[in-house]
């Protein structure tokens, strides 16, 4: 006998309206196949706009107007869902689809105890009560892997760190016994040392529960470890689909490949992401003599451009009527040298002070303690304004989010040029024809400089903050995570073109992120750092090939591992 | 012959230009209010009281402020009489003769002339401050926001009766009145818009280069944080019309010789109960329709900048 597939998605179309009068349609979604068998594990993986939280949503019922499910069919067990009146979708969220969101903290209800959230769900779902529901609750917490159950029932979800909650919010989903949990990129949110062991959670659940997951997700490496089966989605359409180990290794179609190709590797550095030739920048020789004339009056000669002593950082909160004044220490007692031509990365998980650090050599932090020294100098020693100006401007930043990195009311040139006019460090009428080169350097065409920043993709912005930061002919750019917010496949041309405008200009970068494969390709020399503490520093091939410290090899270690095709 | 087509040319392109900005202009305007029949109803019914405001000393049959037309002869006749020079008072005369029309033209003349002053001003310098205590911090921002928490735990028109009770009355005393009422809450609105563009990275960035603080407040902070108090001005302009009102009723406004609608209202109030009706009734109906037209265009322009409302509404 032929047994039925626990989820079977057939033909599945979603469009959106589109363009100014919404008469156009953008397809979210073009004739998607899915099939799951229960207790499978299966992945959606692709770019920003492939679609992929579509698909859960369109699953539960959960498309908001105006997404319109054209055409298609999903069957769960059997049963079609397309076309169920609320009720019929209410009856069966929580209880037979279970669903995990991206936050853990907003997924959770601030005001409640982790103990009412988990025994509503039980309450709504199941006969259990009182006395019965709250065993049971404890019993949920244990399976999801939570510490201390019985404690948490008491606490409030901002008491619990991230991926507790998420544990939390594992407990709530399968409290009814479902038999399909949609996780929708469940630790994207997380530090890489604690998705390891929430991913492994996940896999538990499923295999004890004999849950069907489907995991929606951006990160191959996530892909990787957890799923046995791969759907690869751009663009709404499907792209391929296998078992994980051959998309990985044997990927078919270009596009795979090229993802593949995109992902940065921890095992070696190399010299540059192998992407295929249109995805590679054009070389762009306009901008260039700007550029130059200043390096021809610098000397390279191998020294160190920017000392830090003993760097220190304490934030205050003072003292109120109801509070005493706290301290918080974020960076405690950091020193590193970067040498003139060098890329020193400093890498940690969220709260390990990183940041401030860069902050604090920008001038955009007060420092507490210690000395930052820049081309021999200490900027307090500096009187000349003059001076002091050149000083801060040969020292630029690329930053984090893209989105908000751009003056939303200036165009893309004036963005790039408009600190060189309010210097007069450029001619009013030369301003334009420069934002235009460097717009070229960095590979967007140069026509583009009359849009404003909201016309650009996240890349596309990313470069024109480049621009802006190349603009002042800077010596030292502080990179502060500029890939993390952005698609694997647009951050490796991103890196790529970081590496051809360090070379170019013989460029020092001391480059931040908390993604170890990309400090791994980024950097000659490796700060590693923890809760304001520089753990271990040394060369990239010291720290990735023999790490010293415990944290550091955790670190390492907690990296989702694939094998894949050697491209290289 | 050249010169001249030199000029020509510059002129039809100056003309370009205007077309250009115009047709920006009605194509950000037209998304707010297309399918929206009540609002285009008030922008319509606004701009009509707003035309007959500026036009008023063309179109008015006579000239309520020359008490030289005035005869007192013609005092509290109804509606459609007839005058003793021969004209028709279609809305009748209060007790000095004085035609009802032409008063309340130039009564609205007076009341939008005096909310528009008042609150173009308060705006200007709640924005000001506004980001100037977001920028400076410390004690110029305390000194500030504190004035600002001074006047909101006043009810507004106390501190207007205050003020007139105070500097005395006329136009421009009641402007001032109405400017301390509107500023403080553009203040707090700004201030608030202006912490959270702060948090972003392109005033670091901005900061890292150099760029001073009162470029970083002109270019990079108002541009990005004026929308809402902007989408706060109509509100606000219903409201000075209103409190205006208020106080040429209760006596403390603008000066007799000068009525607003206010004024008319309470120059008719005594003749009410004895069915002299048109006195108060007349402007107290223009004056609503006046507040109600801008409130609806007002709460259209709120509406279709709250993204909230928005996804409902569509």
């Amino acid at each position: 006998m032929k047994t039925t597939p626990l989820l079977e998605i057939k033909n599945l179309t979603v469009t959106y309206p589109y363009g100014p009068q919404g008469k156009d349609e953008l397809k979210a979604l073009d004739q998607i196949f899915i099939n799951l068998s229960e207790g499978q594990i299966s992945g959606i993986v692709g770019e920003s706009g492939a679609g992929k939280s579509t698909i859960g949503k369109a699953i539960l019922g959960l498309l908001d107007p105006p997404a319109n499910l054209v055409s298609g069919e999903i069957r769960f067990r059997g049963n079609s869902l397309v076309g169920l009146s609320e009720a019929q979708f209410e009856s069966l969220r929580g209880n037979q689809i279970g669903y995990i969101y991206q936050n853990p903290m907003t997924a959770l209800n601030p005001v409640l105890t982790i103990g009412e959230q988990v025994i509503e769900a039980i309450e709504a779902n199941t006969n259990m009560r009182g006395k019965n529901a709250q065993a049971y609750a404890i019993q949920l917490l244990k399976r999801a892997e939570v510490s201390f159950a019985e404690d948490r029932l008491q606490k409030y979800p901002h008491q619990l760190s991230g991926g507790l909650c998420q544990r939390i919010v594992f407990a709530i989903a399968i409290a009814a016994k479902p038999k399909l949990i949609i996780a929708d990129e469940p630790t994207t949110a997380l530090d890489v040392t604690v998705q390891k062991s929430v991913l492994q959670t996940l896999i538990k659940l499923s295999k004890e529960e004999q849950i069907a997951i489907i995991l929606i997700t951006h990160d191959i490496g996530v892909i990787a470890e957890t799923c046995d089966y791969v759907y690869v989605l751009r663009n709404g359409k499907h792209v391929e689909q296998d078992t994980t180990n051959n998309v990985l290794q044997r990927p078919t179609q270009d596009y795979t490949k090229s993802l593949m190709a995109s992902v940065p590797i921890i095992e070696k550095r190399l010299h540059r992401f192998p992407l295929s030739e249109e995805a590679k920048l054009k070389d762009a020789s306009t901008g260039l003599h700007y550029l130059q004339e200043k390096q021809s009056t610098q000397d390279s000669t191998h020294e160190s451009l920017l000392e830090v002593h003993n760097l220190s950082k304490i934030f205050i909160t003072p003292s109120s009527l109801l509070k005493a004044k706290q301290l918080f220490t974020a960076v405690k007692d950091v020193s590193f040298n970067v040498m003139r031509g060098e890329t020193v990365g400093i890498v940690g998980e969220s709260g390990s002070g990183k940041t401030t650090i860069g902050r604090m050599i920008l001038g955009l932090e007060d420092i507490t303690d210690g000395r930052v020294i820049y081309r021999g100098k200490d900027l307090k020693e500096l009187v000349d304004s003059a001076e002091r100006r050149a000083h801060c401007l040969s020292m630029q930043c690329i930053f984090q989010d893209p989105y908000s990195s751009l003056n939303p009311r200036m165009t893309a040139g004036e963005n790039i040029t408009y600190g060189l006019r309010v210097h007069k460090m450029i001619n009013p009428d030369k301003a334009k024809s420069l934002a235009q080169d460097l717009m070229a350097l960095v590979g967007l065409p140069s026509e583009d400089a009359e849009k404003l920043p909201h016309a650009f993709s996240g890349g596309e912005r990313q470069r024109i903050g480049i621009a802006r930061a190349l603009s002042y002919r800077p010596d030292f750019i502080f990179c502060d995570e500029p890939t993390s917010a952005l698609d694997v496949s647009v951050q490796a041309n991103l890196l790529n073109l970081l590496k051809d405008l360090q070379e170019k200009f013989s460029l020092t970068l001391l480059f931040v992120s908390h993604d170890l494969a990309v400090i791994r390709q980024m950097c000659d020399s490796v700060i590693v750092m923890k809760e304001g503490e520089a753990l271990e520093k040394g060369s990239n091939k010291d720290i990735f090939e023999s790490p010293q410290h415990n944290y550091t090899k955790s670190l390492l270690n907690s990296m989702p591992k694939f094998n894949r095709i050697d491209l290289i | 012959m050249h010169f001249s087509t030199l000029e020509f040319a510059t002129k039809s392109n100056k003309m370009k230009n205007l077309k250009h900005i115009f047709n920006s202009l009605l194509n950000k305007i037209r998304p707010i209010f297309s399918g929206h029949y009540i609002a285009i109803a008030g922008l319509i019914g606004f701009s009509f009281f707003l035309l007959v405001a500026i036009l008023a000393p063309w179109i008015a049959p006579q000239n309520p402020y020359d008490l030289m037309v005035l005869d007192i002869m013609d005092g509290l006749l109804p509606p459609l009489s007839k005058l003793g020079n021969g004209t028709t008072a279609w809305l009748g005369t209060d007790a000095l003769g004085r035609d009802i029309l032409s008063a309340v033209m130039y009564g609205l003349r007076l009341s939008l002339f005096v909310a528009f002053v008042a609150v173009s001003i308060g705006t200007t310098i709640g924005v000001i401050l506004g980001l100037l205590a977001a920028v400076k911090g410390g004690w110029v921002e305390t000194i500030i926001m504190r004035a600002v928490d001074l006047k909101v735990s006043f009810p507004g028109i106390l501190l207007a009766l205050m003020m007139l009770a105070i500097f005395g009355t006329g136009v421009d005393k009641i402007i001032y009145a109405l400017i301390i009422g509107v500023w403080a809450s553009k203040a707090r609105l700004t201030r608030s818009q202006a912490l959270s563009e702060m948090q972003k990275e392109y005033i670091d960035a901005a900061r890292i280069s150099g760029i001073p603080n009162w470029r970083i407040m002109v270019r990079f902070l108002l541009p990005n944080s004026i929308a809402p108090v902007l989408v706060m001005v109509p509100m606000a302009l219903s409201g000075a019309i209103g409190a205006e009102a208020t106080l040429s009723f209760l006596g403390v406004g603008v000066p007799i010789t000068e009525p607003s609608l206010g004024l008319l209202i309470a120059n008719g109030n005594d003749y009410i109960l004895s069915g002299k009706w048109w006195i108060s009734i007349i402007p107290g109906l223009v004056l609503v329709s006046l507040v109600l037209c801008i409130n609806v265009v007002a709460d259209r322009i709120r509406e279709y900048n709250n993204p909230y409302l928005k996804s409902k509404d569509q």
